[in-house]
Order: structure tokens, then C-alpha cells, then sequence
């Protein structure tokens, strides 16, 4: 029973991870139909800004705020340099051209910053435990379970609430409409490129805080699995993508906890697999975008 | 045309007379200059050129055969390593210094293999790599022989239960923990649990959990995990409040892991050499410094350097260029004086037996000398 608990704080607090990296991905896509892989260099972006904030002497507070401003800096300038000037270009252009991003990012990084993994170090007491009742539970997978769900709930009261929420869940349903009725949809695209900044800057400052280091490929595999969690939730859809993020982790902890010795090296592959399966039983994906882009 | 054909005459002429002709040595080195063998092929090369610098200035090895270095880029694919070692080999490489890693250095001696051109891994130190043929040499100590004394370490600490952290996906990070138990075993110690785990792999809870739940519960943690799944492996290893003992490969010998602050507080782990006051090591360190502007900061720039050793008293020894004899006088090599440590070849399967320093971190992320010691090359866990 301890156990399962345990696992299960721990299969939540990484499907967090991936609910926002997969949160991100959904929100650009619903409104620029650009799946965009260069998202992981957004994270990756994110921890070294907390990484040289350290290193200039911040207090890690600081350093964390000015990881998150970071991710959004990036993800914005991404925008601006690169996507801006392929909007309406068909989906295999803009998908090559998210490849082409993340792989200068990389290259920048590793020559610029280090090949190696940096450390990053938070105050001991920041990776510490708790105990309630027998069972003890670590203080950073618990934080990060709160922060995922403050955040998805900070996003949803965005998206319900406000103007700038409003169009753009409008943008994703028609954004030729959204023009003709006098929104600037170059604002609206902005402000969904900060959002999925922000959110993979949050995911920064977890990874880092439960990983302890940086390097230059720190994004890129996390980001792949919030991808397939975006397509297992519904390619566009904002709630299946934060449902499939949790799916998949859930399920990635659980093969790695209790899947007998012998199959463990397949634990990626009966994941997979599962993805395919649920695919083939709901091929729109889990929670399907209202209007259905299939991957 | 007369003119073209000519000198293409002339060219091939060259080409297959490469080696006879030859008045200096061409050394091929891949080099990962990104990917996950960067930092590992980064250091270790700019160590070898340096010491191949260093010898050339003085007139080449053995003072009279000067090297020509031809550096390819990998990107730590294995395709494009076999691409490049083919190109070198093109361009009249009579000897090719291999990745850091087992995987790339069978891939490039599977190429050399035609030729008997002597190949040498820049770090990789799984025992399987030399299986490829008589032509494949590693030059750091092997995982068993780190294995093995690290074991014997940790018998010593009266340590009597270890659980394992491996990950198939790469020999080293399967072999080193494999070795480490078969040794432990054979010294009265017991192999209570073992995890597996897949490189870069996102999260490390799970495993955790289910170390932490274990009963008996184990006094030793060993894995041979390198960065970054290192530091998530330990920081969720601690952050879920399990103290126990962990110990680790070479890999661990690193900066980064040093930085971790106290997650790391107490980690021991295997390392090539540890430069002491006054050592030939110490000596490369300031000479290098002086040289470059940068502090070697692991083994791989002085292992790097010891390859340049290696070869030269290779050549010596073989009193020729010629590949199969350099690679036949390389196997024969007894007690060559290295600056890491010595090395010898002879009645090994051309994993140098050298000498293993175990070591530990220390609160305040520095490194601290606990041993040195050479594995019984009677005892040691066969790969």
C-alpha cells in the first residue's frame, strides 16, 4: 500500500512535467498548426538561465524567477525570428523548421555554454522529506504536483476569463475570422508562444530542481514524450494534452515499478505500445480538438 | 588529359605505397564534437594533441618520426564514425584513435579490421571492445578491473549487500555493476536487488522507491550511471531520504558530479589516476595549464596523453610503421611508463592492466584519495 502510494506521488509529479511540456506544444499547435520541437530547447533555455543565475551570485528565488523569464524571452524570440516569417505555411515546412531551430539551439549551447552537464545546486532543505503517517514522501515531487496543478488551473482561469484567453481559444477554432473582427493576431500568437514559455520554464525549474544538472539535450527528451502525449490526447486539443501528459507518465512510473525483471528493457516499448493501442481505440486522440487534426 | 592522368597516376602510386614512403606517422582521431561523447572525446583529445605537440616539437616520436594528426568530427553517431575512420583510412591514417565509448570503437575497428590497423578507444573501458580482433587495444582500465577493485573496497568497509543500477542501453553502464557483483560475490558479499534503467531516462522515483522499500535493505548502492542520469538517479535517491552508501564507475570523476553539493556528500567511485604532489601527472596538469589556459579537470586529457605514450613506444618497439607490427608490438608492451600510471598489455586481451585509484567526494565537492591499487588479472570477472 506504502508502496503504491509512493509510486503513485511519483508517477503524478512526472506526469506533470509532461502535462505542461504537452500543455505548451497544444497551444501553439491549436493556433499556428506548428508542432514545434524546438520546445525542449525553450526548457532547456529555461535551466540555464537558472543555471548562470547561480552562477552570478543570485539567490535561487531569483535564479528561478529568472529561469521561467528566460523560457518566455526565448520563446517569443523564437517566434519572432523564425515562426513569424512561416506563418500559413503548410504543417511539414513548419515542423522542419521548429528541427531546424532546435538543432542551432543545441549546437549554440553546447559550443557556447558546455558539451557537459552543468550542475545546478538548490539548498538542501529544498530536496528534502516529509513523513505522514509511516509513509515518507520527498518535498520535491509533492511541490511539483502542486505547481502543475496551480498552473493548470492559473492557465484555465486564462483561457475562460480573459480577453486575451478568449481569442485565443477563438484563434484556434477559425484565426481568419479572428482578423476580420479586428483582434491582432499577431498579439494573440505572441501571447501563446509566452504561455508555452512559461510553462516550459515551470517545467525547468522541476526538472532541474529533481535532476540537479543542465545539458544542451536536457529538453529534447521530455519534449518528445509530451508529444506523443499531445497526439494520445487529441493533436490540437488543450484538456487531452494535459490528460495524456499524466497518462503517460502515470504509465512510464508504473512499467518501471512493477513490471517483473525480464521485461523491464521493453518498458518503452509496452508504453508505446499502449499509446498505439489507445490510438487504435480513439484514433482523434482521448479528448479530440473540436476540430480533429490526426497526426 | 596527358597531365591529369599523370598525376593521377602519381596519386594512387602514393596512395597504395602510403606506408612504405611515409617520413611522418598519420594519426587518425575521432573526435565527438557534440552528443553525448563530447565531453568524454573533448578532453581526451585535446590531452593527445597536446602530448603529440609536445613530441613532435622535440622531433616526433622517439624523437625522429613526426605526427600528422587528421581530427574527424562523429557527432556521437555511429554511422558517421564509420564514415569518417573510412576517410581517414583514405587519406593514409596508419593509426586511428577511436571515441570514448565501446560502441563506436567496434564500429571504427570493424572498418580497421581489413587493413590490421591498429585502433585504440580514447576511454572506452568496456572488456568486450578488444573481442573485435587483434588490431583493437582500450587504454583506460577496463570496467572488471575497476569492478574488481572497488568490490574489494567496499568487502573491506565490511559492506555485505549491494543493489545494482544498470541500464542496458550502453556496455559500460551493463558491465561495470555487472562486474562489480560477480566480484562482490566472490568475495562473500550478496547481490540483494538490481534496477535497470534506460540512458536519459526522465525520472528516477520509481527505481527509488523500490530500493527504498527493499528488505533487508542494501548497504551499498552501485551503478555505473553517467551524466545526466547520475545526478537525477542520486538527487531522487536522497530526496527521498535514502542514506545508503552509493559507489560508482570512473564516470563519476567528473566536475559536475562534484557540484552537486551534499547529494553527493560520501559518493565513492573508481578513477584512473589521482595526481599527487610531485607526480609525472601533476607535472602534465601545470604543463598543460601553462600551455592552454585550462585546467584538466578529469583523467581523460592525461589518459589522452598516456595514448600518445602508448603509441610512441608502440612504434618503438615494433621498429616500424608497418599497422600489424605496430599492433603486434603494442600487445607485447610490459610495465610502459605512462603518466596517468603505467600500462601493461602483455597476457591481457589488450585492456591494459593499470593501476585503479578509488576515491571519494567530500562534502565540499572535492575529490579525496582513498587507494590505488592493480586488479589480480587472476581473479578479475571475465567479460
Amino acid at each position: 500500500m506504502e508502496l503504491l502510494l509512493q509510486q503513485t506521488v511519483n508517477a503524478l509529479s512526472l506526469g506533470g512535467v509532461y502535462a505542461m511540456l504537452a500543455l505548451g506544444l497544444a497551444i501553439v499547435f491549436s493556433i499556428v498548426r506548428l508542432i514545434n520541437f524546438a520546445h525542449g530547447e525553450i526548457m532547456t533555455f529555461g535551466g540555464y538561465g537558472i543555471f548562470l543565475s547561480l552562477v552570478f551570485g543570485f539567490p535561487p528565488v531569483a535564479a528561478l524567477i529568472i529561469g521561467l523569464a528566460a523560457a518566455v524571452v526565448m520563446a517569443l524570440a523564437m517566434e519572432r525570428t523564425a515562426f513569424r516569417a512561416m506563418r500559413g505555411a503548410d504543417v511539414v515546412s513548419l515542423l522542419i523548421t521548429s528541427f531546424a531551430v532546435s538543432e542551432i539551439l543545441k549546437v549554440l549551447f553546447q559550443n557556447g555554454i558546455s558539451a557537459r552537464p552543468v550542475p545546478i545546486t538548490f539548498p538542501a532543505s529544498w530536496s528534502g522529506t516529509y513523513q505522514v503517517g509511516d509513509i515518507t514522501f520527498g518535498v520535491v515531487p509533492t511541490v511539483s504536483i502542486l505547481v502543475t496543478l496551480a498552473a493548470l488551473a492559473g492557465l484555465t482561469f486564462l483561457l475562460r476569463r480573459t480577453v486575451s484567453g478568449m481569442a485565443m481559444r477563438a484563434a484556434a477554432e477559425d484565426i481568419e475570422m479572428l482578423r476580420l473582427l479586428g483582434i491582432r493576431a499577431n498579439r494573440v500568437v505572441a501571447v501563446a508562444f509566452a504561455l508555452s514559455g512559461l510553462l516550459a520554464g515551470i517545467a525547468a525549474v522541476i526538472w532541474t530542481a529533481q535532476r540537479g544538472s543542465v545539458d544542451p539535450m536536457m529538453g529534447f527528451f521530455p519534449v518528445l514524450k509530451a508529444f506523443i502525449a499531445t497526439v494520445l490526447g487529441g493533436l490540437g486539443s488543450l484538456g487531452g494534452a494535459v490528460l495524456g501528459g499524466f497518462a503517460i507518465g502515470i504509465v512510464e512510473v508504473l512499467a518501471q515499478a512493477f513490471l517483473p525483471e525480464t521485461l523491464a528493457p521493453y518498458r518503452d516499448a509496452i508504453v508505446l505500445a499502449a499509446v498505439i493501442a489507445a490510438l487504435l481505440w480513439r484514433p482523434d486522440g482521448l479528448l479530440p480538438a473540436a476540430k480533429t487534426s490526426r497526426s | 588529359m596527358k597531365l591529369k592522368f599523370a598525376f593521377l597516376a602519381a596519386a594512387s602510386a602514393a596512395a597504395i605505397t602510403g606506408t612504405a614512403v611515409a617520413d611522418e606517422y598519420v594519426i587518425g582521431v575521432m573526435s565527438a564534437q557534440s552528443g553525448y561523447l563530447a565531453p568524454y572525446d573533448g578532453p581526451a583529445y585535446a590531452g593527445f594533441q597536446f602530448c603529440i605537440d609536445e613530441k613532435n616539437a622535440a622531433g616526433g616520436l622517439n624523437g625522429n618520426l613526426k605526427v600528422k594528426t587528421i581530427v574527424k568530427d562523429t557527432r556521437s553517431d555511429i554511422a558517421e564514425g564509420v564514415k569518417v575512420v573510412q576517410e581517414m583510412i583514405d587519406e593514409g591514417a596508419q593509426f586511428i584513435v577511436s571515441s570514448a565509448d565501446a560502441d563506436p570503437t567496434i564500429a571504427a575497428a570493424q572498418i580497421t579490421m581489413a587493413d590490421n590497423i591498429p585502433t585504440m578507444t580514447f576511454a572506452g573501458t568496456a572488456p568486450v571492445l578488444t573481442q573485435v580482433g587483434p588490431h583493437v587495444f582500450g587504454s583506460y582500465p577496463a570496467d572488471n578491473q575497476q569492478g574488481a577493485v572497488l568490490a574489494s573496497y567496499a568487502r573491506d568497509q565490511g559492506l555485505e549487500r549491494v543493489w545494482l543500477v544498470k541500464s542496458p542501453d550502453s556496455a559500460y553502464t551493463l558491465g561495470g555493476p555487472e562486474y562489480f557483483g560477480s566480484a562482490f560475490e566472490s568475495l562473500g558479499g550478496e547481490v540483494i536487488g538490481e534496477s535497470l534503467y534506460s540512458l536519459n531516462q526522465p525520472d528516477f522515483s520509481a527505481i527509488v522507491t523500490n530500493i527504498k522499500a527493499a528488505d533487508p535493505a542494501p548497504d551499498v548502492i552501485v551503478t555505473w550511471a553517467w551524466e545526466p542520469d547520475f545526478p537525477a538517479f542520486i538527487k531522487a535517491l536522497r530526496g527521498a531520504g535514502v542514506e545508503t552508501q552509493v559507489m560508482g564507475g570512473d564516470v563519476l570523476d567528473t566536475p559536475t558530479v562534484r557540484g552537486l553539493g551534499e547529494v553527493v556528500d560520501g559518493v565513492v567511485h573508481t578513477s584512473g589516476g589521482f595526481p599527487d604532489e610531485g607526480s609525472a601527472y601533476a607535472d602534465f596538469i601545470a604543463r598543460f595549464e601553462k600551455a592552454t589556459g585550462t585546467t584538466p579537470d578529469n583523467n581523460y586529457y592525461v589518459n589522452g596523453c598516456d595514448i600518445a605514450n602508448m603509441i610512441e613506444q608502440a612504434v618503438a618497439a615494433a621498429g616500424s610503421t608497418d599497422p600489424a607490427a605496430v599492433s603486434a608490438a603494442m600487445a607485447e608492451i610490459k610495465d610502459g611508463e605512462g603518466v596517468m600510471s603505467n600500462f601493461t598489455f602483455a597476457g591481457t586481451d589488450r585492456m591494459p592492466l593499470r593501476d585503479v585509484v578509488v576515491a571519494g567526494i567530500t562534502a565540499d565537492g572535492k575529490k579525496e584519495f582513498i587507494l590505488r591499487s592493480t586488479a589480480d588479472p587472476e581473479t578479475l570477472p571475465k567479460p
